[in-house]
């Protein structure tokens, strides 16, 4: 039997596995949730600010038999903050969000001040993998970035964003390259300080929003120069690249892009996206509407149902609600810890 | 080109083109043209903006494609409707109130909603995002709406949605306003589950929903204009 660490990187690799990993990354991909804060005695939204409690809760969906991996932070707006937003970081309920924007209009990209990793959240985040990392152990460490289609979005009115990268050409290219930099410099900081893996999450980088050519344009270039520039200084890291809403329309684009590991929340066909990308290892997509509401027997069929469709690795579809019970959690590794692989599955059969 | 119909084609096509700047010249051509004010923006602006809305359910145009649309048919509609007559400015709307819920900020769904049962003819109320649940209720009572259209991406907040239904149930308002809700993690069973009246799967179904749901009022909103 494979440990968690070296099951998630074979996954990764496309390499043969005794089972697929069951992991949730964390950052946008929320894996806190009431329940584990009151298991864990660390609650939100000190940890969002503390690197000790932050490393801390990181580990709770692991130790409580949810998860196989450690995931951090816990939300989607440290890289925004950093760079000037304001940001309410919430309750143990509610997740933080963006309440004021840093800049009026893509032209203004230069007033944004320069983004540091190493102090205010971002240092948070970079301690807190350190911590884990110290530790050691057999689980593996998912740090998380925004991507720059939701950074953007999260510094400027995104409908003013969506208007401007056709208006404004120009001026959203420099501001998009400027906020990849910025990515990128957190993802070494991140692996620098121990992380195994990366998730790179940009919910409004969808096709849905962007359509193919506007994904093109702009999308595709600044998640491939986030995935090279982390692959160059740490060949062995794992990357996986998540984005939602319905993505059909462009799907032979990401193929090229260079992720290990590419993940859809629910509306996405695990079998269509696997027909267009033979290659690349696909993570997903149990519905996190079930994981909150459904019994523990439905989020098992549908973990079954993503067995089945031949997933690389099983993980919720987005960001799990903050009231998902833990039996819900616990019903998605025990299925897949029992899985064994059969005819229908695309590549653990050899194993 | 100044022929009514050319020219009201040409407002569609500059919506659908997404041409802001030309849709204000052809607007003033129209208007100095001679021609009514009402049919350029209901067979020009509006039918470009329902075309657009077309184009996105058969997945040619995307969400950024409609948000530019919709630039081009306001800028239309600032020129044209000063012309409009004064009974037209005058005229009753049905009138929506629209917000996303609580807890949640994702508002590029709600704001193509809000274009959409615009350009449909409904007088829109907007909260915005991060709404408390007893300002859906404050504003509807306020401005007298038939309809309230609640959204969330998020199933953390999804529960507010049911706390606005039994507000308003509460508030005795229920048999008055209608309810639709919208978003990626909502259903028709969870509509019902929560009393809303209806669950509309995108921009362009909403406007659909919202008919279907308001015909009686629509209806006699049609006898009572022609009456008049």
């Amino acid at each position: 039997m494979l440990d968690e660490k070296t099951r998630l990187q074979k996954a990764l690799a496309r390499e043969p596995v005794d089972r697929p990993p069951c992991i949730c990354p964390g950052g946008m991909m929320n894996m806190v949730t009431r329940e584990l804060m009151e298991a864990s005695g660390l609650f939100l939204p000190e940890a969002h600010t503390d690197p000790v409690r932050m490393a801390r809760l990181a580990t709770a969906a692991s130790n409580a038999r949810c998860f196989e991996n450690y995931g951090l932070p816990f939300c989607m707006t440290v890289e925004a903050e950093a760079l000037g937003a304001t940001v309410d970081l919430g309750t143990a309920t509610y997740e933080p969000r963006v309440v004021g924007y840093a800049i009026d209009s893509v032209a203004q990209w230069e007033r944004l001040p320069p983004f540091d990793a190493g102090t205010g959240r971002p240092g948070v985040v970079l301690d807190a993998i350190a911590l884990l990392a110290a530790q050691g152990g057999s689980v593996p460490i998912i740090g998380n970035l925004t991507g720059p289609m939701s950074l953007a979005g999260s510094l400027l009115e995104p409908v003013t964003l969506y208007r401007e990268l056709r208006r404004n050409p120009g001026q959203a290219h420099a501001f998009l390259d400027h906020l990849t930099d910025h990515i990128l410099a957190f993802g070494l900081g991140q692996l620098e300080a121990g992380a195994d893996v990366i998730a790179l999450s940009d919910p409004s980088g969808t096709g849905e929003i962007l359509g193919p050519a506007l994904f093109a344009a702009y999308e595709l270039p600044a998640l491939a120069r986030i995935i090279t520039g982390l692959r160059q200084a740490f060949p062995q890291a794992g990357i996986i690249v998540h984005i939602c809403g319905k993505m059909h329309k462009v799907f032979p684009l990401l193929a090229g892009l260079g992720c290990d590991a590419l993940s859809f929340d629910a509306v996405v066909s695990l079998k269509k996206a696997r027909e267009h990308l033979p290659q690349t290892a696909l993570m997903g997509n149990v519905s996190t509407f079930a994981l909150e509401s459904g019994s523990p027997d439905k989020v098992a069929a549908l973990t079954r149902h993503c067995l089945e469709c031949g997933v690389d690795i099983v993980s919720p579809a987005c960001g799990m609600g903050n009231a998902s019970p833990l039996a819900n959690m616990q019903a998605m590794l025990t299925t897949v810890a029992g899985h064994t692989p059969g005819k229908n599955h695309a590549r653990h059969s050899d194993s | 080109m100044n022929d009514k119909h050319g020219l009201l084609q040409h407002l569609s096509d500059c919506v659908v083109n997404m041409e802001d700047e030309r849709v204000v010249d052809v607007s003033r051509a129209y208007v100095d043209a001679g021609h009514p004010a009402l049919e350029g923006i209901l067979e020009g602006l509006v039918d470009g903006m329902n075309r657009a809305g077309a184009l996105y359910d058969e997945e040619e145009y995307f969400v950024s494609d409609l948000l530019l649309c919709s630039d081009a048919m306001y800028a239309g509609l600032a020129e044209l409707k000063p012309h409009l007559p004064e009974s037209e400015k005058r005229a009753r709307k049905i009138r929506v109130v629209i917000g996303v819920v609580e807890g949640d900020t994702h508002d590029i769904g709600k704001n193509l909603v809000k274009i959409m049962l615009e350009t449909a003819g409904f007088e829109m109320y907007d909260l915005g995002r991060d709404v408390p649940v007893e300002a859906f209720v404050a504003k509807a009572k306020e401005v007298g709406a038939s309809l309230v259209c609640l959204s969330t991406l998020m199933t953390t907040t999804m529960t507010n949605m049911g706390r606005i239904v039994a507000l308003l149930e509460k508030e005795n308002m229920r048999d008055a306003v209608k309810v639709i809700i919208g978003g990626a993690p909502v259903s028709p069973a969870f509509a019902k589950k929560i009393g809303a009246d209806a669950y509309a799967d995108n921009a362009v179904s909403a406007v659909s929903v919202a008919r279907q749901l308001l015909a009686a009022e629509l209806g006699q909103m049609a006898r009572d204009s022609r009456d008049a």
